[in-house]
C-alpha cells in the first residue's frame, strides 16, 4: 500500500492506493482547521433502544457494489515469511496462489501483503501459504470491529468506578500523568476541530431490500474535540494516526472510539461531565477499525488484522505504554499477524488490553485477537461485568479470558447499568438510521452522554488501570498483568476461570500493594 | 532461622574471652559477694535485631535488621545465681508498600511504619565464680511481641496492631565495673511463630515467624 500524504497551504490531503489494490481519487480533505464550539446536548436518556453491536457495522450491500458481507478483505492475504527466505521461493509461494506480492511493505508492518485474485477463497490461499516450510504465517485480512453494544441512555451515575473502588484508588494514584501514553486503537478519537470535505460517491442499502440511500456527493463534515477529553491543539493528543485513511486525522466517525477514550482519560474533577480512570494521561488516538461513515465515504482501508498489526506496531514505536483494544472479530481463524505485533509490543515495554467479545448469548465465539492470551505475559483478555458484578449475558467466555471489568449489562440492571461517557452526538452522527428522506451528512462537532454496553467498556477499565499502574512504579507489561491477578477479586469458580478470568480488578487494593503482614 | 547451636556458640565465645581484670595485677574492686539474699536492678540495653524473615523484611523495609533500644528489670533469687529478669526493646523502621511479582519487589512510594515492642520474660543462671568480675548468664523465657504496621492510605481495618507470643533463649556475660554497675553483652534469639504470614508480603514469601536475633548491650546498676 502506498500512501503520499500531502501539505498545501494547510490543506491536508490523502491520496492512497486502497485494499483493492485500485487508485483512489482524493478522498477527503481538511478544508479548515478551526470550527465553531462543540455543542453539548447533555444526557441522551429518551432515544429509542439501538440494536446491539455483535459484528462489523458494514454496510449490507452497496447499490453499486454487489457484495455479501464477509469476514475478511476479499483479493488478499497476509503472509510473514521465515528470515532469509530467498526471493525464488518468495517467488514460488506466491505463484502457488496466483498471487503477486504487494510492490511496498506498509509501515510498520514486518509482514507483507499478497495480492490475489478477487476470486480466490483467501482462507485456503493462506492455508496453502502456511503449509510451506518458509512461510512463519498466513492468514485473510479478516475485518475487526468495535466489540460494544450501544444502547439507550437513561442515567447519570458511573456505578462503574465505586464498584471498583475507584474513589479510594485515585486517592493513591490520583489518575497518573502526561508521562503514561495511551494508545486507543479503534474507530478514531474526537481529539480535534475542523471541517473535513468528503465524498459520497454510492448510494448503498442498510438492509437487504430494504431502501436505498442515495449517494450525497460532497459534504463538509465538521468536527470538535470531546469538550471532556480535551481542546483541540492540547497537549492531551500525542501522535495521532488514521489507518483507515492513511493520515494523521483519525477522527471518530463512529462514536465507540470517544466513548472507550472516555473510560480510559475523561477529564475529572473538572466540574464537568463525568469522569475516567487515568484522567491525566496522554491519549493516542490510532484509528484502525472504519464507521459506517468511513465507508459511505469510501474509506481506502478497512479495520483488517494488518491494519490492526500496524496500528499496534505504530503505537509501540510512538512511546505508547499502554494499548487499548476495545475491537476484534469473532468469525474466521488465528490472527497470528496481531499476536506477533502484539507480542512486539509489550517487549517494548507496551501493556496490551483487549476485549473478550460479546458473544456469549451469540454462540459465545471469542475474540481471536485475544487467542493465547494466558501464554503471553503482558497482555488481557478482559471480560465484562454488570452493576450487580456479575457476569455480563453477551460477555464472551473463554480460556483466554483472564480479568474482568465493568461493562455493563442493560438487560439485567436497565439502562442505567450500561457504562456512561461522553461521546459523539448519535442523532446528528447516525442519519443513516432516519428514514431515507431525512438522509444527510454527519455532524460530529455535538456530544452527549450514553450508556453502553459491551466488553469494549471493560477493556478501557483495564487499560486505564494499566496506566495508573505504571504511574505508581510497575513499568514491565508482565508484572503489571501479575500485579492486576494478584489483587482481582475473585468471582466465579475458585482461581482463574473462562468467564471472570482471575476476577473483577481491584484498583484500590493493587495500587496500595502489600505490608508486611497486610 | 537461628538454631541452638549459634546460640552456644556465641556464649562459648563470649565465656572464652579473656578476663581482663584477672591480667592486671592493679587493685581492683571487690567483687560482690555471693549473696543468698534478693538482689535487684536495672537495665538499658541497645543492639541490633536481624529478622528471620529476611525475605519480607528486606521488600518493604528494604533491611533485614534494625537498632533497638530498651531495658528492664533482673532480680537475684536467693538460690544460687538463679535470676528472673523482664525487659523490653522498641523497633521502629520506615520503609514503603509494594507489590511482588515472581520474587521482584516493585516499591510503590506508599510509606508504611513498622513498630516493634516485645516485653521478655526471663528465667536464668548466673554462674558467678569466686570473686570473678565476669558473670556469664543464660536464660529463657516467654516474649509478648507487640507489633504494629501503619501506612498512607489506610482504611479501617487495614493497619496492623496486635501482640504475639512466643519464647526466646539468651545468653550472656556482664562485667562488673563496680559493686554497683556493670556492662555486658548478650545474645538472643526469639521465635514468634505464626505471627505474620496469611496475609502481606510474608504470605508471598511464605515467611511466618517475626521473631530473630539479636545482640545487644547492656548497662546495669545495681546488685
Amino acid at each position: 500500500m502506498v500512501v503520499t500524504v500531502v501539505a498545501v497551504l494547510g490543506v491536508f490531503t490523502a491520496i492512497g492506493q486502497g485494499q483493492g489494490g485500485q487508485a483512489m481519487p482524493i478522498s477527503r480533505q481538511m478544508i479548515q482547521e478551526a470550527a465553531l464550539p462543540p455543542i453539548d446536548r447533555g444526557l441522551r436518556d429518551q432515544d429509542p433502544a439501538r440494536a446491539a453491536r455483535t459484528s462489523g457495522p458494514g454496510l449490507r450491500a452497496r447499490a453499486d457494489r454487489t457484495g455479501a458481507t464477509l469476514p475478511y478483505v476479499r483479493g488478499s492475504v497476509i503472509v510473514k515469511f521465515k528470515p532469509g527466505t530467498a526471493r525464488s521461493a518468495v517467488s514460488m509461494a506466491t505463484s502457488q496462489v496466483a498471487g503477486v506480492m504487494a510492490a511496498d511493505r506498509s509501515s510498520f508492518a514486518d509482514f507483507d501483503i499478497v495480492d490475489v485474485p478477487m476470486e480466490s477463497d483467501v482462507e485456503q490461499a493462506a492455508e496453502l501459504l502456511r503449509a510451506r516450510p518458509d512461510v512463519e504465517y498466513a492468514q485473510p485480512r479478516y475485518l475487526n470491529h468495535a466489540m460494544t453494544r450501544p444502547n439507550d441512555p437513561l442515567y447519570t451515575n458511573q456505578w462503574n468506578f465505586p464498584a471498583i473502588d475507584m474513589e479510594r484508588a485515585w486517592d493513591i494514584q490520583p489518575g497518573a500523568t502526561s508521562d503514561i501514553i495511551v494508545a486507543v486503537l479503534d474507530s478514531g478519537v474526537a481529539f480535534r476541530s475542523g471541517t473535513i470535505r468528503y465524498n459520497s460517491r454510492f448510494s448503498f442499502q442498510m438492509t437487504r431490500n430494504g431502501p436505498t440511500y442515495p449517494a450525497l456527493g460532497t459534504v463538509d463534515v465538521p468536527f470538535s474535540a470531546a469538550p471532556e477529553l480535551g481542546a483541540t491543539g492540547s497537549t492531551r493528543f500525542v501522535a495521532p494516526h488514521d489507518f483507515i485513511w492513511d493520515d494523521d486525522l483519525p477522527v471518530d466517525l463512529d462514536s465507540h472510539g470517544t466513548h472507550v477514550t472516555g473510560t480510559i482519560g475523561q477529564l475529572t474533577n473538572n466540574g464537568v461531565g463525568v469522569a475516567g480512570m487515568a484522567y491525566n494521561v496522554r491519549i493516542m488516538p490510532v484509528k484502525i477499525i472504519q464507521g459506517l461513515w468511513d465507508e459511505i465515504f469510501d474509506s481506502p482501508n478497512s479495520g483488517t488484522d494488518d491494519v490492526v498489526a500496524r496500528g499496534i506496531r505504530y503505537s509501540a514505536d510512538n512511546g505508547a505504554k499502554v494499548i487499548n483494544l476495545s475491537i476484534g472479530r469473532s468469525e474466521g481463524g488465528p490472527a497470528p499477524v496481531v499476536t506477533a505485533a502484539i507480542r512486539d509490543a509489550i517487549g517494548r515495554g507496551v501493556f496490551v488490553a483487549v476485549a473478550s467479545g460479546n458473544t456469549k448469548d451469540n454462540g459465545n465465539q471469542p475474540n481471536r485477537l485475544g487467542d493465547g492470551a494466558t501464554g503471553i505475559d503482558g497482555m488481557m483478555v478482559v471480560g465484562a461485568v454488570g452493576r450487580g458484578l456479575e457476569a455480563a449475558y453477551y460477555s464472551t467466555t473463554s480460556g483466554s479470558v483472564e480479568i474482568a471489568a465493568p461493562g455493563g449489562d442493560q438487560r439485567a440492571g436497565g439502562s442505567s447499568a450500561g457504562i456512561l461517557q461522553q461521546t459523539l452526538d448519535l442523532d446528528l452522527l447516525e442519519t443513516y438510521d432516519r428514514p431515507v428522506s431525512q438522509y444527510g451528512p454527519p455532524r460530529a462537532d455535538s456530544f452527549a452522554y450514553y450508556y453502553f454496553q459491551g466488553t469494549s467498556m471493560a477493556t478501557p477499565h483495564v487499560s486505564g488501570f494499566a496506566a495508573l499502574l505504571m504511574q505508581q512504579g510497575i513499568t514491565n507489561p508482565a508484572a503489571v498483568e501479575a500485579a492486576i491477578k494478584q489483587f482481582a477479586t475473585d468471582k466465579g469458580a475458585t482461581g482463574r476461570d473462562d468467564t471472570f478470568g482471575f476476577g473483577l480488578i481491584n484498583p484500590r487494593a493493587t495500587l496500595r500493594g502489600l505490608g508486611i503482614a497486610k | 532461622m537461628m538454631t541452638r547451636a549459634p546460640l552456644a556458640l556465641a556464649l562459648l565465645a563470649l565465656l572464652a574471652s579473656a578476663d581482663p581484670a584477672g591480667a592486671q595485677a592493679k587493685p581492683r574492686p571487690r567483687p560482690a559477694p555471693q549473696s543468698r539474699s534478693i538482689q535487684i536492678g536495672g537495665y538499658a540495653m541497645f543492639g541490633q535485631f536481624n529478622f528471620a524473615a529476611i525475605d519480607t523484611f528486606d521488600a518493604v523495609l528494604g533491611r533485614t535488621s534494625g537498632p533497638i533500644f530498651g531495658g528492664g528489670a533482673t532480680v537475684g533469687l536467693p538460690f544460687g545465681g538463679l535470676f528472673v529478669d523482664i525487659g523490653a526493646w522498641r523497633f521502629k523502621q520506615d520503609g514503603e508498600r509494594v507489590i511482588v511479582v515472581n520474587n521482584e519487589v516493585f516499591p510503590l512510594g506508599i510509606p508504611l511504619t513498622v513498630t516493634i515492642i516485645p516485653v521478655e520474660y526471663t528465667a536464668g543462671w548466673k554462674f558467678l565464680r569466686g570473686r570473678s568480675r565476669l558473670v556469664p548468664y543464660v536464660g529463657a523465657g516467654m516474649t509478648s511481641f507487640g507489633y504494629k504496621e501503619t501506612s498512607t492510605f489506610a482504611g479501617a481495618g487495614e493497619d496492623v496492631e496486635d501482640r504475639f507470643n512466643g519464647y526466646h533463649v539468651m545468653g550472656g556475660i556482664e562485667f562488673k565495673v563496680m559493686r554497683w554497675l556493670g556492662v555486658g553483652g548478650e545474645f538472643a534469639w526469639t521465635t514468634i511463630p505464626d505471627s505474620i504470614g496469611t496475609g502481606g508480603v510474608s504470605e508471598t514469601f511464605n515467611e511466618t515467624d517475626l521473631g530473630g536475633t539479636s545482640f545487644r548491650a547492656r548497662i546495669t546498676i545495681g546488685r
